[in-house]
């Protein structure tokens, strides 16, 4: 019996250690800093890495080609602006005032090189719903 | 005259959980068979008092009453009536309706399901359902009514539904997904009421059991439908982004499997995993409502639009709750829950069992881990740290290749000191059969260890369910003297249980081999194309022929139009469009999907400029991803046949009927024989 059961402890030992190690590398290659732009430029440690950020689609500056899979726009925080380059499908949503996600680094001209782009859904749906789980799916990619 | 009914129908279900309640208290103390009588007879009331808030609110959405705030915020008159009736569970109010509906129906069929009156904890049990539909129903009446009228001047029309929720999968997906949260209340209601009532843990897990199987049917299903969903709809080319709203249906569809196989041993008075299925039972249940509170409270960043809303407060604190009560309830009858054998070996069917368990258990906690991320890391850093993706493939996903390895092992497992035996000649041919197909792989070029792993658990596993499945038939087939395939298919009628859950296993692998090939072969290219160009992507030729606008009913459309030629030959036309629907600001795609047994091509339209000069075309070439679908529904109708009656009678010279394997003949011999033996569901069969 005590064999049996320094067999299960081992097991499980050895079961726990590999849990922890790809938890551990899994944390490592998955995460991402979530920012807002004024913390982001408040933040130079933040600059160095990949980031995840937040913010609204200016006005101005605006450089959209759907034809060709690129956009090149500014992220409006309260006070500070970030000039963002993304190239890839534009979802739907996007559009200048509207509050998107990017994700991607900072290169050395100051501009945030984006791989990702995600839009947060309209005003319209942002009040007091909340669908049923997966129904109001954007694009996530 | 609807607001009446509607609100009155909701404040007469207030007073029937207020009832119901009350009655299951006295029945503590006074009689309590007549109290119990009464506590059933106000569930059915609860039941009656929300169908008729159903249909009040069905009538409303129906006949576009935009005196109603719900009908005016989802609906729009031209809306075509299947939509209509879809936005009962587009929005906050009416889902909850709809969740609290079917507890109060799914509680009112288990409470009278129950022929005798008076087991023992039945108060409990039903005081618990009564307790969650009267959660459902405050909530209704508190926070989110459904039958507010619009405040000042009526609209004299809606805002419409959402564009992307216009597809024929908003008509199941959600309501599937309700139907999963709420089977799994009654569940949770019968494992307390057990413990409360300290009836013999075999007994409430065979009571709940089909139960269980029913409420991880529709999850699975659910969750499925979604998948495809977002597959055919969003145009990114995958179906699992494991974004927090979808892990919020997978954290209790993975204890809920845990769950089902717990259960299995209980009921087959092993003795064992008795602690385990209680506490899977109430996690499978508080999962759900966790799954609720993160998605709809805010608290977690998600790329679904959830609005911030006061429910969450609410869902917060019954969690608290449910937690407080399930946690006593299982440290105070700990005495029930304690095993009374050992694991004797760890490679027999109970010692895998344990280590599937704990690696579906493993797979929720992580994916929780995963989720609330954000929440955790914000305690200790001054800004909260995200986990993407690569977080669950590395952590998630290896872990439960190692789960479906152990499930392919299934078929061999026996009980008892003999299994390692037993498992590891069972394991020759199929490991042999395995190592050909990896080397035939090989020689094709394939060489993703990942995929190959995959490959090899498929073989392993179909392979062993064929190979015990023959062994069966014939040492059974010898004496029933049918031929070979009636002989089999009674086989497999007369034990729903156990080639159910093979079939399962078989749907699980196949939608395995789907997901390993979609995701690591998946190929994406976009190409920038004017009008007459050609692209060739993988052994497909593309030709853009033209863009133009297409008009229709309620949406107008930009439609490119290109020429597909198939290497083997088959041309086609296939048209992505992106829509633009009359009430929307925004677009939705519509994909165009070429779907063969091999792969799918999926083309989408993802941007133009110039009035259609220049066009970007995305394409996909997803491997296997058929497979996915099949898989899917094949597991469903396992579950299906699994919570079926035995089909063809019954022979009534000997035994013939019965599986008389050497394995069985064991098995049967080591059930220890037991007063409580509930004999009532699927083991009835064998």
């Amino acid at each position: 019996m005590a064999c049996a059961r320094t067999k299960l402890i081992v097991g499980g030992l050895v079961m726990a250690g590999a849990v922890t190690y790809l938890a551990v590398a899994g944390v490592k290659s998955g995460w991402t800093y979530y920012l807002d732009v004024d913390a982001f430029l408040l933040n130079p440690a933040c600059q160095a890495q990949r980031t995840r950020l937040h913010g609204e689609v200016s006005t101005d500056a605006l450089d959209l080609r759907p034809g060709e899979l690129f956009v090149r726009f500014d992220l409006l925080g309260r006070s500070g602006r970030v000039p963002v380059a993304y190239k890839g499908p534009i979802p739907d949503l996007f559009r200048p005032g509207r509050q998107v996600v990017v994700e991607g680094t900072l290169d050395a001209a100051g501009i945030f090189q984006a791989d990702t782009l995600l839009t947060k859904c309209a005003s319209k749906y942002m009040e007091d719903r909340a669908g049923p789980p997966e129904a109001r799916t954007a694009t996530p990619q | 005259m609807t607001a009446l009914v509607g609100n009155l129908s909701l404040g007469a279900a207030v007073l029937s959980v207020a009832a119901v309640l009350l009655a299951c208290l006295a029945a503590a103390r006074l009689d309590g068979r007549v109290c119990l009588l009464w506590a059933r007879r106000g569930m059915v009331a609860i039941a009656a008092m929300l169908t008729i808030s159903c249909a009040a609110l069905l009538a409303a959405l129906v006949s576009s009453d935009m005196r109603f705030a719900y009908v005016a915020n989802e609906t729009s008159h031209s809306l075509p009536t299947a939509y209509k009736i879809a936005a009962f569970w587009s929005g906050q109010e009416g889902s909850l309706l709809l969740w609290g509906w079917l507890v109060a129906l799914m509680g009112a069929a288990a409470t009278l399901g129950r022929r005798r009156l008076g087991a023992p904890g039945e108060a409990a049990t039903i005081g618990t359902l009564a307790a969650v539909c009267g959660f459902f129903v405050a909530l209704l009446v508190l926070a989110a009514n459904p039958f507010r009228l619009t405040p000042g001047v009526i609209p004299s029309d809606g805002r419409g539904l959402n564009p992307m929720l216009q597809n024929p999968a908003m008509v199941a997906h959600p309501p599937l997904l309700f139907l999963g949260y709420a089977g799994f209340t009654v569940p949770f209601a019968i494992m307390l009421g057990g413990l409360v009532g300290r009836r013999s843990c075999a007994a409430w897990a065979a009571e709940m059991r089909r139960w269980a199987l029913t409420a991880w049917l529709f999850l699975g299903s659910g969750i499925v439908v979604g998948a495809w969903w977002a597959y055919v709809e969003l145009g990114w080319g995958g179906y699992w982004a494991w974004d927090p709203v979808e892990n919020a249906s997978l954290l209790p569809w993975l204890t809920g499997t845990a769950l089902l196989h717990s259960s299995t041993i209980v009921t087959q008075q092993r003795g064992m995993f008795k602690g385990w299925t209680a506490a899977l039972t109430a996690a499978t249940f508080v999962l759900c409502i966790v799954g609720t509170y993160l998605t709809r409270s805010g608290v977690i960043d998600s790329v679904h639009a959830f609005g911030r809303s006061a429910v969450g407060a609410y869902f917060l604190a019954f969690l608290g709750v449910l937690v407080t009560v399930s946690l006593g309830v299982l440290v105070a009858r700990r005495d029930l829950l304690r095993p009374r054998t050992r694991i004797e070996n760890m490679l027999g069917r109970e010692g895998m069992f344990l280590v599937a368990i704990v690696l579906l258990a493993a797979m929720a906690v992580a994916t929780l881990i995963g989720t609330v991320f954000p929440l955790i890391s914000g305690l200790f850093l001054s800004h909260p740290l995200t986990v993407g993706k690569g977080f669950y493939n590395t952590l998630v996903v290896p872990m439960g290749v190692v789960t479906v390895a152990v499930m392919a092992l299934a078929p061999l497992l026996i009980y008892g000191r003999a299994a390692a035996g037993a498992l590891g000649r069972g394991l020759i041919v199929p490991l042999a059969i395995a190592a050909l197909v990896l080397a035939a792989g090989l020689a094709l070029g394939l060489h993703n260890p990942m995929a190959m792993a995959c490959l090899a658990v498929a073989v392993v596993g179909v392979s062993a369910m064929a190979l015990s499945l023959a062994r069966e038939v014939r040492s059974q087939g010898a004496q029933a003297g049918f031929g070979p395939i009636l002989g089999t298919l009674r086989l497999i009628d007369a034990n729903h249980r156990r080639y159910g859950g093979q079939l399962a296993h078989l749907g699980v692998l196949i939608l395995v081999l789907g997901v390993a090939g979609s995701s690591l072969f998946s190929v994406n290219k976009t190409f920038t194309m004017h009008p007459g160009d050609s692209v060739r992507v993988g052994r497909y030729s593309l030709r853009l022929d033209q863009v133009r606008q297409v008009p229709a009913d309620n949406y107008a459309a930009v439609e490119a139009s290109l020429t597909l030629a198939a290497p083997d030959g088959y041309a086609t036309t296939l048209t992505p469009q992106r829509r633009f629907y009359a009430n929307a600001e925004d677009a939705a795609n519509e994909v165009a999907i070429r779907t063969t047994w091999r792969e799918d091509l999926y083309v989408v339209l993802a941007g133009w400029q110039d009035q259609g000069r220049t066009t970007a075309i995305q394409v996909f070439i997803n491997p296997l991803t058929s497979w996915i679908w099949i898989g899917a529904i094949l597991t469903a109708a396992a579950a299906v046949f699994c919570l079926l009656p035995r089909l063809m009678p019954r022979v009534r010279t000997g035994d013939a009927t019965t599986p008389t394997s050497a394995r069985s003949r064991c098995a049967r011999a080591l059930r220890p024989v037991n007063a409580d033996w509930p004999g009532g569901l699927e083991e009835a069969a064998s």
